[in-house]
């Protein structure tokens, strides 16, 4: 539509307004009084439902999830990375992208396409027309962006998280996995293996101890072994980790500096773990090859 | 007949008057809040619209609770778990203003949502309103900043490793991602550098900006005016229907004259 014609629309809306309308004051600061004083009464009963069914002691969890957590300490890596919930549409989009080459797209693709459509809508939508249902396109936008931002905010919030009971699962990953064997194989042809201390007779303790430190370094937080574990954030699945068989030096070196190996990864740096138990998940993943 | 004023009681009007005549002889400050108090809005505004007041009590109360916390924060590896121990278990209220801020956040957000929403469904960012849309957008943007700053404060385990992964995440971006990511950490590592970075953006630059934008969006609202529902019977800015004046024959009956309910009672 013309210039012109959205002048006019706009000079009758303000002439309507100064003959037809109320003032400001008192009428229209009544209703948002009323709305201001009911936010306030909601935020005050959330603080309090929170604070008086949850306990002192840290993850001590009421209704609305726990004061805070145990303290922050960036050696302790058993942790579940997770936002606050108005992040959950975010953070549930990178797990649907689970090549470490389509990891940007969720991180940072959709999300600046997004951005930059919401900012367009009123210079794409330039049309006169106000009434929702005559602006079929404007309906199904909002309908499919509501309920995406609804399916990917409920999924975050309900995602599978931890690894309970992965420790019991160990023995059984060691037979299936015939992980003892790939261990004794890798150790014997890894050009690094004795450059690093690891002997073929070890396999079975390496093997053993790597297993444990899965478990407990929280790598199950984010990826899946056999099964067991997470899907945050897209992690890959771990199961035939060694089948690309990229050697010792390249696992070491990966869980000490993930994006300088694998570009784009979101994973935190597992230096803090010590080249000796380092070794012993290395040879863990290497000697993981599927069944 | 109201009686004439005593010349006292006119000498003492004036003298109470003349500070607040001072200051809008100075500022415009009396004529501008009449121009925002006593503006005509259309006459069908209603509780929907309700929804971007109710947003800015709830940055308000952000504000209130965010100045009260500051005061016994204190952004310091070392020492920030503790404050936050002490201030949700040992000081007077403090439970309170700190579960205010930590709800008031979502709160914030939902109602940032629900009035983007409603301006979406009533098409109330079309001309010549588009230039507030596009503010408002960024005001969206600058909550959602706050929600990620703040979110590392209280230091806990949580808080660290979601900081880890969302500054990882920022890292993937190009050319300007390791940068972005570099000046978040201060650092190496995430650390004390990370937190004293993250608790001067949480409490003055992105509040500043919200502050500045917020206060730029509500010019343009009162300058612009309310949009009327679209459906709405009365609304302002409807286009009249032309009265029929050619008279009907036959083959069109005339409608017959339809008594109007405000004629009947």
């Amino acid at each position: 539509m013309s210039t012109k014609e959205q002048r006019d629309d706009f000079t009758r809306y303000k002439r309507d307004v100064k003959r037809e309308g109320k003032p400001f004051f008192p009428y229209a600061v009544f209703h948002d009084t009323v709305m201001s004083l009911f936010v306030v009464a909601v935020i005050i009963g959330l603080a309090a439902l929170w604070f008086f069914t949850s306990g002192e002691e840290a993850g001590d969890a009421g209704i609305l999830g726990p004061r805070y957590q145990s303290e922050a300490d960036p050696a302790a890596i058993q942790f579940v990375p997770r936002p606050d919930w108005y992040f959950f549409f975010l953070f549930y989009l990178l797990r649907i992208f689970k090549w470490p080459e389509s990891v940007i797209l969720g991180t940072i693709g959709i999300p600046t396409i997004a951005l930059i459509l919401l900012l367009v809508v009123p210079f794409i939508d330039r049309r006169r027309e106000r009434r929702l249902l005559r602006r079929p396109v404007a309906m199904v936008a909002s309908v499919l962006v509501i309920a995406s931002l609804g399916i990917l905010t409920y999924k975050g919030a309900t995602a599978k998280e931890g690894a309970a009971g992965a420790e019991d699962a160990i023995p059984e990953w060691i037979v299936d996995g015939n992980l003892v064997e790939n261990a004794e194989v890798v150790l014997s042809t890894d050009p690094d293996a004795a450059a690093l201390g690891a002997d073929p007779g070890d396999a079975e303790t390496l093997i053993e101890d790597g297993a444990e430190l899965l478990v407990q370094a929280g790598c199950l937080n984010c990826h899946v072994y056999r099964n067991v574990g997470a899907q945050n954030l897209g992690a890959p699945d771990l199961t035939e980790e060694g089948s690309r068989e990229r050697g010792l030096e390249w696992q070491i070196g990966h869980l000490k500096d993930p994006p300088a190996f694998s570009g784009g990864s979101l994973m935190p740096s597992f230096a803090t773990l010590g080249d000796d138990q380092l070794l012993r998940l290395a040879v863990f993943l290497e000697s993981s090859r599927g069944n | 007949m109201a009686r004439s004023k005593s010349a006292r009681q006119q000498q003492l009007e004036e003298l109470a008057l003349a500070p607040v005549e001072w200051l809008d002889e100075r500022s415009g400050v009396v004529q501008g809040s009449k121009w925002f108090l006593f503006r005509k809005v259309p006459r069908d505004v209603s509780w929907a619209q309700t929804l971007g007041s109710a947003t800015l009590t709830a940055f308000i109360v952000q504000l209130v609770t965010g100045v009260v916390l500051a005061m016994y924060y204190k952004p310091d590896p070392a020492a920030a778990y503790d404050s936050i121990l002490a201030i949700t278990n040992d000081i007077t209220w403090g439970w309170l203003v700190r579960g205010m801020h930590r709800w008031g956040a979502s709160v914030f957000i939902i109602l940032l949502f629900f009035h983007m929403g409603r301006v979406f469904i009533y098409g109330a960012y079309k001309y010549p309103r588009e230039l507030n849309w596009l503010v408002g957008v960024i005001i969206l943007l600058l909550a959602l900043a706050e929600g990620f700053t703040g979110y590392l404060l209280p230091w806990d385990q949580t808080a660290y490793w979601a900081t880890v992964v969302g500054i990882n995440i920022n890292a993937t971006a190009p050319i300007a991602g390791p940068f972005i990511a570099d000046f978040l950490k201060g650092g190496a590592e995430i650390g004390g550098e990370t937190l004293a970075r993250f608790y001067s953006l949480h409490m003055l630059l992105i509040p500043g900006g919200l502050i500045a934008l917020i206060t730029l969006h509500m010019y343009l609202v009162t300058r612009l005016g309310v949009a009327s529902p679209p459906w709405s019977k009365e609304a302002a800015g409807r286009e009249r229907v032309e009265v029929e004046t050619r008279k009907r024959g036959l083959v069109e009956p005339r409608r017959r004259k339809s008594v109007s309910r405000k004629d009947q009672t």
